[in-house]
């Protein structure tokens, strides 16, 4: 019967140290904090991750928090702007638990969903008095240095985080930015409108401009050949100029002399004259015509 | 071993000892304590081999195995085992301790994860979509269920984006950021800040550019702008990423969709205006080059054909001189008769009107409005 002894009391004595073990140790996660309570009373620095040894309940309790970064979205809320202008601001939060003793102190049984929803509160006072503080024309410009998109964001976040210490609800805010940034439901129908009306404008702009400018460009092009042409003419001259400047250099030629010049050059004048076109009369004194003179004329032989 | 072994020894012992002081006939007593111990005896091998292989089993529970694509953790009693680098299994066959003594947590290595923007959409399912077959367009866009950017000209725009990146430290990752409370532990809470991010460069690049620049002018600087900005949070919020590719994607609002297209039709329209009229200045100035290189070049060869026609005068000036001195009237009269002689062939209409007898001319009219025939056979060169 002895060996049969061994075997229960082994078998029961790893059920035992099991057992005891599940009593009396805790594990802490590596991405999770711990906080002890001694009969409601929160004692000692919480507990990192590993494994820990506790009184079993109901002398101690364990309470354990995820110390991760939790992201949380907002819910968006209208506000108004400095210029009156009513905006739609959502921001999301990067959020973790920075001290578990003062969380568990703040939120009954360290619950998220409350901590979230003081978040919340908190968030919707941080974003209309920030919002508040800031014409439109701060969440939205061309000039990327009257934007002011991100001090509104960290004016926020300050915010909240000083709420956050002084209350001592041992949350630290990671990061926080906006998740949405948009206009009450009418007012969209309305950005429409102007929209549309602006649209018209770019309409009429293009076509207006297309026009002037393509009117434009055509006189310019006119103008330019023009003066093109009339460059090309007054170069035309001044090589004429040239030409005859470079032909008087033979006049001294003719000096010699001018009576056969002369001729030479009513010669040629008359040659020049005397086109295909030309109607030609003559009467008998022009030779070789007087050479009809007295022949068969009616005239009287002087 | 040999705990089992010396309990095996005493189990003989014992069997042997109990027949030998009772060398009795066997009573059905003995016979059914023996069947009973016999009974025990087998049950308690088979308990004992069943424990056994409870114990193998429950060790090689913790036999576990690492793909290609993960490294791994291993906590005990909820802390890392090893630090930094060590820390990370690499793949292959790996054995811990079975729970609840250690937890194996596995982590994806560097690999290329993708978000999509959640703001700046208009409602509509990936059905909707793949079909075509979007919900019609209200007059207006409600606030959470309509997504939209508003842009530095205080204009309504959809925009989405797809973001690339990779995890640079994905055991920092897993256990620093949550999906949520009490999420395992995980990729999707820095996937989730990781979006967040990419929606707010989204509203915060639109919110400093223009509608037309979102839309047309400026496609790919809004694009760059948004990447920037998620690299610039990213870095900030500290997530530990680095961003591989962002592409953007934005539309005018849908209820405006044709008044846009107009837009780009006018433009377009303008554009086409400007390229005809910069056809027509390159053509007008072609001509005009053309036309005053012609002038050019003619004055050029009149001049030539001045000087020439100058210079051969003075050559037959100078032959005829000779001749000319000889009896310059002669001379005159033979030059001269010879120019009319051929001055007459060329010339279409001839006339002779001989004096009257008292010497006064005859009075002569003629219509002058016809023009005269041009000759048939008429010598080039004579204009």
């Amino acid at each position: 019967m002895k060996k049969r002894n061994l075997i229960t009391i082994f078998t029961a004595a790893v059920l035992v140290v099991i057992f005891v073990l599940l009593l009396f140790t805790f594990q802490v996660r590596q991405s999770q904090v711990a906080v002890v309570t001694t009969f409601g009373k929160i004692s000692g620095p919480p507990c990192s991750p590993g494994l820990h040894l506790r009184w079993p309940w109901p002398i101690q309790q364990v309470y354990k928090f995820d110390q991760r970064i939790q992201t949380f979205s907002d819910k968006f809320s209208e506000n108004l702007t400095r210029d009156n202008i009513n905006l739609i601001v959502s921001v999301y939060v990067g959020w973790r638990i920075s001290d578990a003793t003062n969380f568990l102190n703040s939120f009954p049984n360290g619950s998220i969903e409350a901590a979230q929803g003081q978040l919340q509160s908190l968030l919707t006072s941080a974003k209309s008095a920030v919002v508040g503080d800031h014409p439109l024309s701060d969440f939205v410009n061309a000039d990327l240095q009257q934007l002011k998109f991100d001090e509104i964001q960290d004016q926020i976040e300050q915010t909240v985080q000083t709420e956050l210490r002084t209350n001592d609800y041992g949350i630290q805010v990671e990061f926080l930015g906006m998740a949405k940034l948009g206009l009450p439901e009418s007012v969209t129908e309305a950005v429409f409108t102007r929209m549309k009306s602006e649209r018209q404008v770019l309409i009429s702009q293009a076509q207006n401009e297309g026009r002037a400018e393509a009117i434009k460009i055509r006189a310019n092009a006119d103008r330019q050949a023009n003066e093109t042409l009339a460059d090309a003419e007054a170069q035309a001259k001044q090589i004429e100029g040239q030409g005859v400047a470079e032909a008087a250099k033979t006049l001294p030629i003719f000096q010699e002399n001018p009576e056969l010049a002369v001729f030479m050059l009513r010669i040629k004048a008359l040659q020049d004259s005397l086109n295909q076109r030309s109607v030609l009369i003559f009467d008998q004194r022009t030779p070789p015509f007087d050479l009809f003179n007295g022949v068969w004329t009616n005239a009287p032989n002087p | 071993m040999t705990m089992s072994d010396e309990h095996e020894h005493h189990h003989h012992a014992h069997a042997h000892e109990l027949p030998v002081p009772a060398p009795l006939p066997m009573t059905p007593d003995d016979a059914g304590s023996q069947a009973m111990s016999e009974a025990l005896r087998s049950s308690f091998a088979i308990v004992k081999f069943v424990m056994v292989a409870l114990v193998i089993l429950f060790l090689a529970s913790g036999i576990f195995q690492v793909g290609p694509q993960e490294q791994a953790i291993i906590l005990r009693f909820g802390k890392t085992v090893g630090t930094e680098q060590q820390a990370l299994l690499g793949p292959g066959l790996h054995w811990a301790f079975p729970y609840p003594i250690d937890e194996v947590v596995k982590i994806p290595i560097r690999q290329i994860q993708s978000v999509q923007s959640t703001v700046g959409w208009f409602a509509e399912t990936p059905e909707q979509e793949l079909s075509g077959n979007l919900p019609p367009a209200g007059s207006s866009l409600v606030p959470g269920v309509d997504g939209y950017a508003f842009t530095a000209d205080r204009n309504i725009i959809h925009t989405r984006a797809a973001l690339y990146y990779q995890v640079d430290d994905p055991t920092r990752a897993v256990f620093y950021f949550s999906d949520g409370p009490g999420s395992p532990l995980g990729m999707a809470g820095v996937s989730n800040a990781v979006q967040n991010v990419l929606n707010n460069a989204l509203l915060y690049t639109a919110a400093h550019f223009g509608v037309d620049q979102v839309l047309y002018s400026d496609v790919g600087g809004f694009q760059d702008a948004v990447e920037q900005r998620v690299i610039q949070l990213a870095d900030q919020e500290r997530l530990g990423v680095t961003i591989r590719q962002c592409s953007v994607a934005s539309i005018p609002p849908r209820q405006l969709q044709e008044i846009f297209d107009q837009v780009t039709d006018a433009r377009q329209n303008q554009a086409k205006v400007l390229d005809d009229a910069h056809s027509y200045e390159n053509q007008v100035t072609n001509n005009a080059d053309a036309q005053a290189s012609t002038i050019i070049n003619e004055a050029r060869s009149a001049g030539v054909r001045y000087v020439q026609s100058v210079q051969a005068d003075a050559k037959a000036f100078s032959d005829l001189l000779p001749n000319y001195k000889i009896n310059p009237n002669l001379f005159e009269q033979e030059q001269l008769v010879q120019m009319m002689g051929t001055a007459l062939t060329n010339v279409q209409f001839k006339g002779y009107m001989p004096t009257t007898a008292n010497g006064k001319p005859t009075d002569l009219w003629l219509l002058l409005n016809r023009e005269p025939p041009e000759p048939k056979t008429g010598a080039a060169g004579q204009e």
